[in-house]
């Protein structure tokens, strides 16, 4: 519960899982004091696109060890090119996860200099995991449109 | 009538001497182990995994492939000599499989290059491989496998549709038959 | 003199021609016996003969170069030289005196060539495969020379048709204590020089994907597949004759051409069982490190075979 006793926003949603809602010029101080205290694993960066509100969420997951608690923070942005300070000074892993999460929903983090492209080499349309992203539409319209090899 | 004779002999050998690359995409080469081990042996038809595609005669596309992978696997495909013959693993290789309407994982192998022969199945038993395999020695030992024929002979359609596949535009087909194809 | 000439080439070409042909079945014999014990049924004992034919028959040929192109002749033309050289069943063909310098020299040329042909594909993993086949070498050279020096001290003579000859009459250097351990030695360094299980790191296909053979691929890899099969009959002979008198059990005045029919079996059977040997051994073991490797020969090899030396000296000395 240590958590809980740091932050007064904290919410703790199950029985050591502590969620936390904040804004994005909080999160690094937040990151920076529970890996200090204790949350020395930062398990991953992920992101969730909630088009009927025009926002990303960002939700950074932390575990310790000690407290065996999982904290996620969790900021939300404006859908339309709001940048993000990034935190890849903290755990070098998060470079890679901001890679990615640029890479599919197009989210700019600022001072990551390794965004470039992840799985999707030169991929030139709209990042696929946004919601309003037609992947049926694409795939009838990309893949199955590829003429087969015509033997003469 | 000689050189028949001797390309004849040639196929009889190399069916007996199928050596193929272990090219893992997707789960497809989790069935592999028990093919090569102990249980269901490979070997005994004269088949061993090379480990470079330079050594090897058999291509085997375990499994679905993403556009990147695509990339590595043409490379792979033309650093192996001739005559090499590819084989389609898994329903992935037929028509994308459960990846179907993935926007990333391409649908059918055949548009990108020649297969040889397909193994139908998600996944197929070591049974299954096994059959294949015999399936495609006696079809060098016929002559029928000529996917590598294939290749050079309709190149320019291949690289186009790859270069398709690569850019994920379909308005790169106009540039490349209005030149020569490159 | 013309006709001389002429008999002797069309002899040296058989014993070539014997050599890769036992080679190329002692590869099958060695991929049954691994599968055996593997509990698998294994390929027909007629594999090599297969694989060597399909790769000289594939079509594409993919070279970097002439040198590329030179070190596959190289490997296959230095082996076969190296065959001549050594007596077999007690006929040797090129031999004089002082062969058996030239013959630890002459086993380094093909390996030679191999590492010329992997220094010109220009792949990193052939360097590294290259740099380890060397490395290797450094490391079991150095207790078979010892055990060598020991017999040419023993025996007094730099002559391997002279130590083959002077254990005519089943009198096997293996008979004699010091050189029962150096056979052991000598064995172990036969291990790394046929690059079978526990010292096959110059190839370690799951690490640095074969290592010189990286870039070769048909016709060149049948090249140095014919090198590498060939090699092991050279090995093992080297062994034989050092240790188990060159196969030589009936004498060829006495006999005829009966002595050396039964010498060419006797010796066919030594060489396979000592190549057995090093495929059980092969079966088995996982593969070291280098740096293992090089612990194990330089650390407890070469000991046994200092102590061996000492033992030879003292011996002549008294």
């Amino acid at each position: 519960m240590k958590a809980m006793e740091l932050f007064s926003e904290a919410k703790e949603i199950k029985k050591g899982r502590i969620r936390i809602e904040t804004t994005k010029d909080k999160v690094e101080e937040m990151i920076k004091k529970l890996k200090n205290n204790g949350y020395e694993h930062f398990v991953m960066l992920s992101c969730i696109d909630w088009i009927k509100d025009g926002k990303f969420e960002l939700v950074y997951h932390m575990w310790s060890y000690k407290y065996k608690e999982h904290v996620m923070i969790s900021i939300k942005i404006n859908r339309d090119g709001e940048t993000v300070p990034t935190m890849s000074h903290l755990f070098p892993q998060i470079e890679t996860y901001e890679r990615e999460i640029h890479e599919m929903f197009g989210v700019e983090f600022e001072g990551n200099k390794r965004l470039v492209s992840f799985v999707l080499e030169g991929w030139p349309h709209m990042p696929p995991m946004r919601k309003d992203f037609d992947t049926e539409k694409f795939v009838k319209e990309h893949y199955y449109k590829i003429p087969e090899v015509k033997e003469e | 009538m000689r050189q028949e004779d001797w390309s004849k002999l040639a196929r009889i050998m190399s069916k007996r001497s199928l050596w193929m690359v272990h090219f893992c995409t997707g789960c497809g080469a989790m069935e592999m182990p028990p093919v090569l081990t102990s249980r269901y042996d490979m070997e005994r038809f004269g088949m061993i995994s090379m480990a470079t595609p330079r050594q090897a005669d058999v291509l085997l596309v375990t499994g679905y492939l993403a556009v990147k992978t695509l990339k590595r696997l043409v490379q792979v495909y033309e650093q192996m000599r001739d005559p090499k013959y590819v084989v389609g693993f898994g329903s992935c290789t037929i028509n994308g499989g459960m990846y179907w309407d993935s926007y990333n994982t391409i649908k059918d192998l055949s548009k990108y290059m020649p297969v040889d022969i397909y193994i139908a199945g998600c996944m197929p038993r070591p049974e299954a491989i096994i059959d294949a395999f015999l399936k495609l020695m006696d079809m060098i030992d016929k002559g029928e496998a000529t996917g590598w024929k294939k290749y050079h002979k309709y190149y320019k359609q291949y690289k186009r549709n790859q270069k398709m596949a690569f850019s994920y535009r379909l308005d790169e087909v106009k540039d490349i038959e209005e030149g020569d194809g490159k | 003199m013309v006709m001389n000439i002429i008999t002797s080439i069309l002899v040296m070409s058989g014993m070539v021609a014997l050599g890769f042909a036992i080679g190329m079945l002692f590869n099958g014999i060695a991929r049954k016996v691994v599968a055996r014990i593997h509990n698998r049924v294994g390929p027909p004992v007629y594999q090599g003969y297969i694989d060597v034919f399909k790769l000289f028959s594939k079509k594409t040929n993919i070279s970097h170069g002439w040198i590329f192109d030179l070190a596959a002749l190289f490997s296959v033309g230095g082996i076969a030289l190296t065959f001549l050289f050594l007596p077999v069943a007690g006929v040797s063909m090129l031999s004089g005196e002082g062969d058996l310098f030239l013959i630890l020299y002459l086993i380094a040329i093909p390996a030679l060539g191999f590492a010329l042909g992997a220094g010109a594909s220009g792949n990193p993993n052939a360097a590294v495969g290259m740099m380890r086949a060397l490395m290797m070498m450094l490391a079991y050279e150095l207790p078979i020379a010892m055990v060598i020096v020991a017999m040419m001290v023993y025996y007094n003579t730099t002559s391997l048709a002279g130590i083959v000859a002077m254990q005519s009459n089943l009198k096997w250097a293996i008979g004699i204590p010091p050189f029962l351990i150096g056979a052991l030695v000598a064995d172990m360094a036969l291990q790394g020089m046929l690059m079978e299980k526990p010292f096959d790191i110059p190839l370690a296909p799951h690490e640095i994907a074969t290592g010189p053979l990286v870039e070769f691929g048909g016709k060149h890899l049948g090249s140095i597949i014919l090198y590498k099969m060939m090699g092991t009959v050279v090995e093992t002979t080297l062994f034989v004759d050092l240790f188990l008198g060159g196969g030589v059990v009936l004498n060829v005045n006495q006999f005829g051409w009966f002595a050396y029919l039964v010498n060419f079996i006797v010796w066919f059977v030594l060489i396979l069982v000592v190549f057995l040997i090093a495929v059980i051994i092969n079966a088995v073991f996982p593969r070291f490190r280098i740096e293992q490797a090089l612990k194990f020969y330089w650390k407890y090899d070469a000991l046994v075979a200092l102590f061996i030396l000492f033992w030879i000296f003292s011996g002549v000395m008294v």
